[in-house]
């Protein structure tokens, strides 16, 4: 069985280093994709060192224009679709967030309670464990959590997160479709929609070792608003086609 | 000058102006149609502005702000088909961002593999700047 590591990576020169060696300790058939989307820094060659030392596969796509997280990612899963044979594609940060030894957990969650997208949530582990974001931040996280949770019936607890497992399901609708900018709570909410099954395991989580948010200060506001009408408005459409 | 002439003007310009643009190969016959209708639309309002007046008394406005909500109107539905076309070209943009991206990742694992090849063979290899 093959998985895929999703990694988007924009401006992460230092980060990245720490992050593909934290991910070095998979077993055999986890290969890792570092998606450098139209970094202006040395992202792109560090990957390309890195892919040349790494234990494991790792391929690098180079996006030549910055096109945003949920582009990157995508790209990741259309990489997936297009060499096939992949089972899960996990996405994961680059700007060391994410604990890879919760790579194991998420998958296992997948296989065990045959889920479509399992998302590692911050807020199901004791509340000393890990980082959690701020509290301007965790605000939204809530409401995210109880717009979704309320829209579809199905209870999560951290939308927000980038740390996820998609099964073949997931990930090949994802390759048609995904949300572009702030596309986490997005497509979570899409799966639940259109019946693919969802779920959460407890993961903690690291502050951010290099890079900056996607969401800045004054973009607060903005991503709020869009994310909440984005998923109202989806909730408003016909259920889609899924991948079989 | 009065507000008929006005559109008249304005009718003839709008026409005068989307050919010459069609003609230089700078817009495009689909959207050429769309500001054609326009620019009748303003002629015809200039031909005949008893439409006008009539269409404002049924609406118990007056006939400045039947001109000004008609020419709003307008400009909002021209906007919001820009804003749909530049939709659809995002997604294109995108898509063919992402192809170009995964189309350069093959071409440097065949040069890689090629390399190898010529290596292994003992022929000298070519380098890419």
């Amino acid at each position: 069985m093959k998985n895929l590591v999703i990694i988007p990576a924009y401006n992460e020169e230092a980060a990245l280093p720490r992050t593909i060696a934290s991910l070095q300790g998979l077993p055999q058939g986890f290969e890792l994709l570092v998606v450098n989307d139209g970094s202006r820094d040395k992202t792109g060659e560090v990957a390309q060192q890195l892919a040349g030392t790494s234990r494991l596969p790792l391929h690098v796509i180079h996006l030549p224009v910055n096109c945003g997280i949920g582009v990157a990612v995508q790209t990741g899963y259309l990489f997936a679709a297009t060499r096939r044979g992949y089972t899960f594609a996990i996405q994961f940060d680059a700007d060391g967030q994410h604990d890879a030894s919760y790579i194991l957990a998420l998958l296992a969650a997948c296989e065990k309670h045959q889920l479509d997208l399992c998302v590692g949530s911050r807020f199901l582990t004791p509340k000393s464990a890990g980082f959690r974001s701020t509290f301007a931040r965790r605000l939204g996280i809530r409401f995210f959590a109880w717009l979704i949770s309320l829209l579809s019936g199905d209870r999560v607890t951290d939308p927000t997160s980038g740390l996820r497992c998609a099964g073949p399901r997931a990930w090949a609708s994802f390759a048609c479709h995904y949300p572009e900018d702030y596309p986490e709570p997005e497509s979570l909410f899409w799966c639940a929609r259109n019946g693919l099954r969802i779920g959460e395991t407890p993961v903690c989580m690291h502050e951010r070792q290099g890079g900056i948010s996607s969401i800045h200060r004054w973009g607060i506001a903005y991503y709020m608003l869009k994310v909440s009408l984005s998923i109202v408005l989806d909730r408003l459409r016909a259920r889609e086609q899924t991948a079989p | 000058m009065n507000a008929e002439l006005l559109m008249l003007v304005g009718g003839s310009a709008a026409f005068v102006l989307t050919l010459y643009w069609v003609r230089s190969r700078e817009l495009h016959e689909k959207y050429a149609v769309v500001w054609m209708t326009l620019a009748s639309l303003l002629l015809l309002c200039g031909c005949f502005p008893q439409a006008i007046m009539s269409f404002a008394e049924t609406a118990h406005v007056s006939y400045p702000s039947m001109v000004l909500f008609i020419a709003l109107a307008a400009i909002y539905s021209f906007s919001f088909t820009v804003s749909v076309s530049l939709t659809h070209q995002h997604q294109r943009n995108i898509r063919l961002t992402q192809e170009t991206a995964m189309l350069e990742y093959r071409i440097r694992q065949l040069e890689m593999a090629l390399a190898g090849q010529s290596s292994a063979a003992g022929k000298p290899q070519t380098r890419r700047k």
